[in-house]
């Protein structure tokens, strides 16, 4: 499992460094750093969490729902990104749970944050 | 109401600056950190490829070469602790003077409507001196830290004054047992 990339790892170390992102939005890409995928996962999750607080805000989704759903599509994107768009073998990583618990808590600080601030400032306009 | 709200975020990305700023001058910039923290994450990375490359194996030799270098990473990992503490108590003062004064300003004052009705454990937080029984008033201290928990962290990262995965993940196992990936 680990000796998968050792004749390329000097080449494949410079090119990683150029395009992560670039990678990050291709499918089945290469990940020689496990750094630098994890960085992926946690600034993808910490754009999902300020998007979908400002989603649930805009509609406006109310109560224990909108937790719970944020932290199903939240896991279940991840999930599906993980598993199959990037088909990643997840025991790498330490198993599953590690990548799913991968900048969970900031991000869903992030979720709150927006979507209580939109919801005050959209819906509460008349307590101002 | 909004506005309230909207300063508190700027406030809080204000005093993670101001934080970071702060541990840069008397923690990160020192050279004795710099050289600690490289130590650290160099050790670390290197542990971890020896425990995915032998953690199975029942070979004498390499369960005492790990467990040297586990103590000696211990050993990096307390000194760093000890150089971050002292200006971290600092830190820790400061905010807690400049916590106590925002509070008092925004005392009474509700800042936010929850779009939820939070659980009791939270409600001592989310409605910490407001005036009422609607709980999902928001009052300042709750949002604020949920500002702090987001805004911080990421600026720490996009920083880079974050901890490598790998060094806090050899760093939990000063607290207890070593993670059962690599049992």
């Amino acid at each position: 499992m680990s000796s998968k990339s050792k004749s390329s790892e000097g080449s494949n170390k410079v090119k990683a460094l150029e395009s992560a992102w670039k990678r990050a939005l291709v499918a089945n890409a290469e990940w020689p750093d496990k750094e630098e995928f994890l960085d992926v996962i946690y600034w993808m999750r910490q754009a999902m969490g300020i998007f979908l607080g400002l989603f649930w805000g805009l509609l406006p989704m109310k109560g224990f729902l909108g937790l719970l759903l944020f932290v199903l599509v939240n896991a279940a994107v991840i999930y599906f990104y993980v598993n199959n768009f990037q088909n990643i073998d997840e025991e790498e990583y330490g198993g599953i749970w590690e990548i799913t618990k991968e900048g969970f808590m900031t991000s869903f600080a992030g979720f709150l944050v927006t979507w209580i601030i939109v919801y005050t400032g959209l819906h509460i306009a008349d307590n101002l | 109401m909004w506005s309230d709200s909207l300063l508190i975020v700027f406030i809080s990305i204000c005093t993670a600056f101001l934080g970071e700023g702060l541990t840069w001058i008397l923690v990160y910039r020192t050279e004795k950190y710099q050289k600690l923290k490289v130590e650290v994450e160099r050790q670390s990375k290197k542990l971890e490829k020896r425990k995915e490359a032998h953690g199975d194996s029942l070979d004498k030799q390499h369960k005492k070469k790990i467990e040297r270098e586990e103590e000696r990473l211990k050993n990096n990992n307390r000194d760093l602790s000890l150089v971050k503490m002292k200006s971290m108590f600092a830190i820790g003062f400061a905010f807690t003077a400049l916590l106590s004064m925002f509070n008092s300003i925004f005392d009474g004052r509700v800042v936010a409507k929850l779009p939820f009705y939070p659980i009791s454990w939270i409600q001592g937080l989310s409605h910490r001196n407001l005036p009422g029984d609607d709980y999902t008033d928001c009052s300042f201290i709750f949002l604020y830290i949920l500002c702090t928990m987001s805004i911080r962290q990421n600026i720490q990262k996009l920083l880079g004054f974050a901890p490598s995965r790998a060094a806090s993940k050899q760093g939990g196992a000063l607290f207890g047992a070593p993670p059962a990936q690599f049992k």
